[in-house]
Parts: C-alpha cells; structure tokens; sequence
C-alpha cells in the first residue's frame, strides 16, 4: 500500500521536476555599459606644447596677428578691482556647467587680478616671472612653478599629476603632462566632475538598493 | 582469506539487503527522505549550471547557509564521539552499544560535512587539487588543509571503528582489543580536534574582528556538546520506539548530564563574550552590534538571535532543574538547545561576520529557495544515511543478523 | 516491526524452490524502483544546460608553477583558441614573469582624489572584468573628512558632482601585503606571491571555496558566481595567464597591478586614467622612483588597517 502511494510520489515528483516549477533565479535588472568617456585617458586641455607637438592650429598663440606692436595693452577693472575681459578674450576662462563664461579666476582675494603679472606686455607671444625672465609659452611650467614651489617641485619628481607610458626607462619613454594640460591658467580650479556610477550589487534587495541613502 | 573475504562480502551483501526491507513506516519514512533528496539533487544540478548565483551569496557576505551548516553538523559529529568517553573511561557498561549508535551518527554527520562544503564550492570539478601529493596541499599554513584531514581521518576511524565491531558481533566472535580500543581512544582526542580546527578556521582570520577572538574554540565544543548529546537523546528514543531497541533511561539521564553541563559552559561563554564586546564600547563591535542590536538600519538577525538565546536560557534552566528528569521535559529541553544551537552557530557565527564588510559595506544576506532547497536535501541525505545504518546494525546487535542465520536467511531470501 | 525477509526487491528469483517472490510484489518493488530512476533523471535535467563542462586537457592542468615551459605554450595556445571561438577576436595571451630587482608599490594621493570612479573604470576594461554580474577590483569610499573609520565610509555615492564638500575619496583594491592573509589560508595554493610583490591567481587551479575573501582584510577580492560576460567590442586582447585573460565561473580574481602592462615596464591603467594624477606607482628598490620620492619627502602616509599586521606595499598619503 505504501509502495504504491511512493510510486505515485515519485511520478509526481518527477512530473514537478520536469515542469521546471519551482527555484527560477530572480531577474536582475541589466547593467548598462559604462558610458566611454570613463575610459579614455584624454587630458582636459590640450597645453600649447602639446599642440605645437601634435602640429595643431597655433593661431590662437600668435597675438600680433591682431595686437599692434606700438600700441600698449590697456587693462580694464571692474569696481570691485577684478579684471574685466575684452570680449575677443571672454573664454579664455572656460566655461561653467550652464555654459556660460567664467570670469577670470587665479588667485584668490585679487591677488593675481593682472594680466601682465603672467604675460609680458612688452611681447605678448611670451611669458615672463616676478623676477624678469622671459619664458616662451611652451615654457610656461617654469612660470608656474615661480610662484607654486612645492608643486613644482613635487612635479618634477613625477609626483604631482599626470604620468603615463613606461615605469621603467629603459623599456620605454614616460610621458609627463604639464601644468596646462590639466589646469586653465586663467582659472585653474578643477570643476566638478560628474562621477561614474555607483557599483551595481549582485543581488540589488539585499543590497537594499531603492532604499533611501541611510545617513552614517 | 579467500573464505574471510567471502564472508565479509556476505556480511555486506545481507546488510544492504535489509536496508531495502522494512515495515510500511520505514518504507514512508524513506520515501520521504528520498523525495527530499532528489529535490535537494535538482537543486544543485541548477547550482553547477548557473553557478553560485543562485544562492543569496555575494562578494560581502561569500558564506552562507551551506557553511553555517556545516558548522553545526561538525559540531554534532565530534560529540558523538561523546558517548565513547563515559563507556571507555568511566566504563559505563549500559552506554556500551550505544556507542555504536553515537558513532554512526558521527558518520552521518561527517558524510553530511562533506556534502555540505562539496555543494559550497565554485568548482568542485577540480576536488583532485585538495589531494595531498597529487594536488597542491597546503598543509600545514592552510587551516582548511587541516580540516580536510582531520575529517576524512574521523570519517575513517569511525568507519574502521564501527564496522568492527558490527562485523565481530554479526560473527558471534569477541572483538579484539588491540584493533579498537587504541583507535576509541585516538577518536576521543580526534573528536575535539575535528571542532577546534573548524573554529580555527574562523579564529586565524586577523581581519574579521568578530571571529579573531579566542573565545571562539572554546564556545564551539561547549555548544557542539550541547547539541550533539541533545541529538543522540531524541535519536536513541526514537530508536527505542521503532526498534524495540533496549535503552535504559539511565543512559539517558547520563547523557542529560552531559548537556547540563555543557549547556552551563555555553551559556557562561556567551555572557564572557556579550560582555566583551559591549562594555569596552571599541570600533570592532560593529559585528556584533548588528547582530544583537541592528546596525544602520539593518537588522535581519535581530530576532534569530534573540529566539536562539532565549531558547537556551529556557533549556539551560528546563536542564539544571530536576524536572528535566521526566523525559517529556527533557525532550523539550533538548529541542530547544539544538534549534538554540543551530542558529547561533549559523546565523549568529558565519553571517555576522561578514556584515559588516571589511570596508564598512553593510549588505545583508537571506539564503534563497535554490539554497535552502540543497541545505534541505543534504539534511535528509543524512538522515537517510542514517537509518540506513540503523537498520543494518540493529538487526546485528540484536542477534538477529549474524552468520549464524546466513542459510535461513539465504534459504528466506530464495537462493 | 520488520517484516520477515521473504519479500526482498529487485531480484527476480532464480533458484529453485522456496518462496521466491510472487509476480505482484516483484512488478510492485520494480514499479516503485522504476519511478524512483525516473524521478532521479529528471532531478539531474537542468544538467543539460550545462556549458563549459572542462575538458580532459583542462581537468588534468597543472598548477602554474609545475607547467614546464612547452606545457605553458600548450596552455597558452589553447586559451587564445578560447578566445577566438568565444569572441571572435585573436587576441595575445602571454606569462609575463616578474622582472629582477624590481617590487612594486603603489602610492596614492588622497588630497588630490576626487573620486570621479574612472580608476575603477578603466581597471574593467583593462583586465576584462564581468560587466554583468559586475566586477570591480576597485572601491572608491566616499569617508568624512576628520575620521579614517570605515564604518563611516560610503562606495554608494552618487552625486551630481564630485568632490563634494567635506568629504575626501579613498579608492581600495588589493594591497599585495608582504604578508598576505590570503596566500596563508588558500587550501590549494592557487594564489601566491611572486618575487615583485604581486599576489597572483591561477584561475585553472582555484577551487572556488572563497576561504581567501573571508581572510583579506580589505574586501580586495571577487568571485565569478555566475558565467562572466564580457562585451565583445571592449575586449582587451593584449592578456596574461596570471592577469586578465577571461576567467571562468566558479574563481577567484582580483587587482594584479595589472601584469600585463607592469611587467613590460608600463604603468597600471588605473594611475593612467586618473584626471588628477593622484596616483604613483613604481619600483621602490628604485631610489629614483616617484614612489621612493614620495616614501622619503610625503609627511604623513597610512596602510589600511595596518594593525592587522598584513604589511600592505599600498601607500595613502597627503600633500604638504
């Protein structure tokens, strides 16, 4: 008798096993791929040594080609003592997210608010320090690191900023990035980034992912 | 020897004859188990297919319910061992067979060891790299290269030990001492180890707080031998029941003592610990706050732990109280102290100690049905396992398996 | 109790005489034991969906270390042939080995990581992680300024902008100790370190028992619990056998300093990608490095939980 009611069970089991009803792993949403911008290793800017490197448009460093040479450059300042920019110069700050123009912005509390404390007004196709050298414009590190000392030196370690290519010199060369790659020398604060997503858990409940950030 | 090798196969051949034979409880029984089984099997053939996935495992919490099981049945295998000390040292005649029954057990469990920790690996297609000489053994910086010994080799010296025995009594012969009474003695000693170096395997762990604590060795064999006695004393009832088995109540009450006192240490240790953790007010406590109390908003465990430490207090008093002489409140007690025990050594050692991560990740983990459906079927493989060797050895206790009887029971069978 | 042993199953009687068994009870016991294999085969169906099941040649591999060098090439050449059929591209599958007089160390600057995740970007599509389930080597932790507790740490974050004011960004990833709980504890040897400093996996050997993710310290490594999936466009075929060649499911994987680029000489790509330029790598036996530099002139550095005594060659340090 029992024998019998074990043969049933066993069909029915097996009938429930081939059905495929139970243990069906729990969709998880797909995760999209990562959008390529993470990914590259591009620079912010391109620094004018790279492009003259690269062989690309330097018409933007030849400044006499609207400048006259007599003529003095007249600066402009607001009320509030910042600098004013012409308007064939209003982007040489960048721009912000909204994309508007930033004003100029090296140096805090109006320290740096003169363009010639930088560029040499009697060539402006140069560069010149606090203490009078003249510095071309694929120099301009130098011109940084005559204010910025522990940067620059940090930098000619290799240690501040962009490093890439080879480790070991003799495999092959390194490739150092200078300041103007990264920085806008009219305004060398970094903006914000928008940041990669947020890791993606393998099993998103219990990760208690869709729940409010709980605060720490 | 051909002649001993043709009797011992006949010996094995009637044994697992009679596990197919049986009354239509045993027929039910066993069909139930194996219906168990057999979803339990389908359960992991998804797991091998798609991978560990399946389960509620993730990067934070990499152990789950398969290794928490395994923690708790390790514990029940080294304590029925525990029956061996009151017969060989103290030389207790009236536990004598009942050896034999603890031992079995301790086979069961260590079989179910074996599965669990098999069904817990990514690839268990490559199990040869764990065989010393043939793969790569790391023995002896590997605390798992000791646990892979020392449970084969308690696996072994039961089997050797049990069947034995079994063996010379089916034969009507005494059994000689010298072939077992040194490897009883080995097996006490091995009972022990098997559970510390289990605990060691948490214990080494430097960066997990929660576990790298030496009172974690100490409160394994105390609740190992809470449970695992508690186990035999429900077992040898039911044996009792379903076999007409003799077992006097003073075996019974001997085991009780066991548990008392064992339940006594546990409970001691969780007070040693809770006080540790909570009173010096440290950064490692986070763990155990989670645990106990939840922890930034998480707080799945809460209430296992507490039903767990509730259930063994209400044991631990049912236990130390003469009440638990009448066998209904020890049963009481004894279920209550393995649930107790179940969870505090799963959900209360192996999950914590991942939540949180090492960085401060707080996720949490629930075994899925895929899971808790493999965990169920290694469960009744074991007590398959189980009365299979039940029912084979009783018959040879009780004399009615024994070469004696080998024409009837040839003649019976309709050769 | 038991019933007497006159009706035992499955054996049709042969000899002559005695009770034997009857036909019902025989077409019974067979009936039951008939329906018992069923249920059995169709309990083991999901089986046929089975991929990926080793072949003899991959069951028999190997450890790494015992691999003679034309074994290697054998090894080598099968896992190319992989690739192509699963990806259809050829792609270079070398065993790069440590270089002399070299041990790694990574620095990493936490004034100037603004938590922008790229690293943890690039490092996928570097080494050929599973997009989906994901895998990241990396973590960025988002911690408040003024606490180094990790309990506070935050790899969720999801601002519009980063960095947000008050808190700084500590990526983690594998430290490669001197003194790796994971080595210790791996029951198969299937990771060790190597002689530049770099803990290494053969993912032909790990059995998956995930022993080595309890022991570290620093959440540094991950598990493939399902089959990895790869797209087929963001493939990086430049591969190495104990680095970023496409693993299997069921191992273990994690940051390897990327091999493939490290030993030729070359940085990892997550120092590569960093906007900031926060982070240093190279060989600290090198007097010359940027990381001896750093070692001899940066004021304050920290090991991530150093009291756990792992001795970690990964560095945080600030400016100034």
């Amino acid at each position: 008798m029992v024998l019998w009611m074990l043969m049933l069970a066993f069909a029915g089991l097996t009938a429930a096993l081939g059905l495929d009803l139970w243990s069906h792993p729990a969709q998880r949403p797909s995760i999209p791929l990562v959008d390529a911008s993470f990914l590259s290793n591009a620079t912010a800017r391109v620094s004018a040594a790279d492009l003259v490197k690269s062989g690309g448009d330097t018409s933007g460093l030849e400044c006499y080609t609207c400048h006259d040479k007599k003529e003095t450059v007249k600066l402009t300042f607001d009320t509030n003592g910042g600098i004013v920019l012409p308007k064939e110069h209003i982007d040489i700050a960048g721009t912000n997210s909204e994309g508007a123009f930033m004003p100029m912005a090296h140096g805090r509390n109006d320290r740096n608010n003169n363009c010639f404390n930088c560029h040499n007004e009697t060539n402006l196709e140069t560069l010149q320090t606090r203490d009078g050298r003249e510095l071309k414009i694929t120099e301009s590190p130098q011109l940084c690191g005559s204010c910025h000392g522990p940067t620059y030196r940090d930098w000619e370690a290799g240690v501040h900023g962009r490093t890439s290519g080879y480790w070991d010199r003799a495999l092959g060369p390194i490739d150092r990035k200078v300041c103007t790659s990264c920085h806008n020398p009219h305004a060398p604060k970094f903006q914000p980034w928008k940041p990669a997503p947020r890791p993606h858990a393998l099993h998103p409940v219990m990760a208690g992912v869709g729940q409010e950030e709980k605060p720490h | 020897m051909i002649k001993g090798a043709r009797n011992y196969f006949t010996f094995l051949r009637r044994c697992a004859r009679i596990a197919f034979v049986g009354d239509w409880r045993y027929y039910a029984w066993m069909g139930v188990l194996s219906i168990i089984v057999l979803v339990g099997i389908n359960a992991y053939a998804r797991q091998f297919v798609n991978g560990l996935i399946v389960t509620g495992m993730s990067d934070q919490v990499s152990w789950g319910v398969y290794i928490a099981n395994f923690t708790f049945i390790v514990g029940v295998a080294a304590a029925a061992a525990m029956l061996v000390i009151p017969v060989y040292i103290y030389d207790n005649k009236e536990l004598h067979d009942l050896v034999i029954f603890g031992e079995l057990l301790a086979v069961a469990a260590i079989l179910m060891c074996l599965a669990f920790v098999a069904v817990d690996l990514g690839r268990p297609d490559r199990f040869w790299h764990l065989i010393p000489g043939i793969g790569e053994f790391n023995f002896p910086h590997s605390m798992l290269s000791w646990d892979v010994i020392v449970l084969n080799g308690y696996l072994l010296l039961n089997v050797h030990i049990c069947g034995y025995l079994l063996y010379c009594r089916y034969r009507g012969r005494t059994p000689a001492k010298w072939f077992y009474i040194p490897f009883v003695f080995i097996a006490i000693g091995w009972a022990i180890s098997i559970h510390t170096v289990t605990a060691f395997l948490y214990v080494g762990l430097g960066g997990r707080p929660f576990w790298n604590s030496s009172i974690v060795g100490p409160r394994f064999i105390a609740s190992a031998f809470t449970a695992g006695p508690a186990l035999i004393i429900l077992a040898l009832q039911v044996i009792r029941r379903v076999a007409n088995y003799q077992i006097a109540d003073k075996a019974l009450l001997t085991l009780r003592s066991i548990v008392q006192v064992s339940m006594l240490i546990n409970v001691f240790l969780l007070v040693n610990e809770v006080f540790k953790e909570f009173y010096s007010g440290t950064m490692h406590v986070a763990s155990s706050e989670y645990l106990f109390f939840g922890l930034h908003g998480h707080h799945a465990l809460v209430p296992w732990i507490w039903t767990a430490i509730v259930f063994n207090l209400v044991a631990m008093f049912i236990l130390v109280l003469p009440l638990s002489h009448s066998l209904k409140w020890l049963n009481a007690a004894c279920l209550l102290a393995i649930v107790g025990i179940w969870i505090e050594k799963g959900m209360g050692l192996v999950v914590p100690g991942f939540i949180p991560t090492q960085l401060g990740e707080m996720v949490e983990y629930t075994p899925s049905v895929n899971e808790t459906l493999v965990c169920l079927g290694i469960w009744a493989f074991g007590l398959l396992c189980y009365t299979v060797f039940l029912r084979m050895s009783i018959p040879i206790l009780q004399g009615q398996l024994c070469q004696a009887n080998e024409q009837a029971g040839a003649r019976a069978a309709g050769h | 109790m038991s019933e007497p042993v006159s009706r035992p199953n499955g054996h049709p009687s042969g000899a002559a005489g005695h009770e034997g068994m009857d036909r019902r009870s025989f077409l019974r016991t067979s009936a039951v034991l008939a329906s018992g294999m069923a249920a059995l085969a169709a309990s083991l169906a999901p089986l046929r969906n089975l991929r990926d099941f080793p072949s003899m040649e991959r069951f028999l591999q190997k450890h790494y270390k015992e691999l003679t060098p034309p074994e290697m090439r054998k090894v080598l050449d099968r896992i190319t042939r992989e690739v192509e059929t699963q990806y259809g591209l050829r792609p270079e599958v070398r065993d790069y080995k440590p270089m002399d007089g070299v041990e790694f160390v990574y620095c990493l600057n936490l004034t100037r990581c603004i938590g922008c995740r790229k690293c943890v970007h690039a490092c996928v599509a570097e080494n050929n992680q599973s997009r989906d389930p994901e895998i990241q080597y990396i973590r960025v932790l988002r911690m408040p300024h003024g606490s180094l507790d990790l309990e506070k740490s935050d790899p969720n974050y999801a601002p519009d902008t980063v960095p947000e004011k008050g808190f700084f960004y500590m990526p983690v990833q594998c430290q490669q100790c001197k003194k790796p709980p994971c080595v210790k504890v791996c029951p198969v040897r299937a990771t060790w370190q190597q002689a530049d400093g770099i803990t290494v996996i053969d993912y032909d050997w790990c059995i998956g028992c995930r022993y080595c993710e309890a022991a570290c310290p620093y959440f540094a490594r991950r598990f493939n619990w399902t089959r990895p999936w790869i797209p087929k466009d963001r493939i990086n075929l430049n591969m190495s056998y104990l680095g970023n060649r496409p693993r299997r499911q069921g191992v273990m994987e994690k940051c390897h300093f990327c091999i493939q680029r490290t030993r030729a000489g070359r940085y990892p790509a997550c120092l590569e990608v960093c906007p900031a330029g926060a982070r240093k790598f190279g060989n600290i036996l090198d007097p010359e490095s940027e990381v001896s530099y750093i070692m001899k002139n940066k004021r304050v550095f920290i090991q991530l939980k150093e009291e756990v005594g792992t001795s970690p060659r990964f560095f945080y340090y600030f400016d100034v």
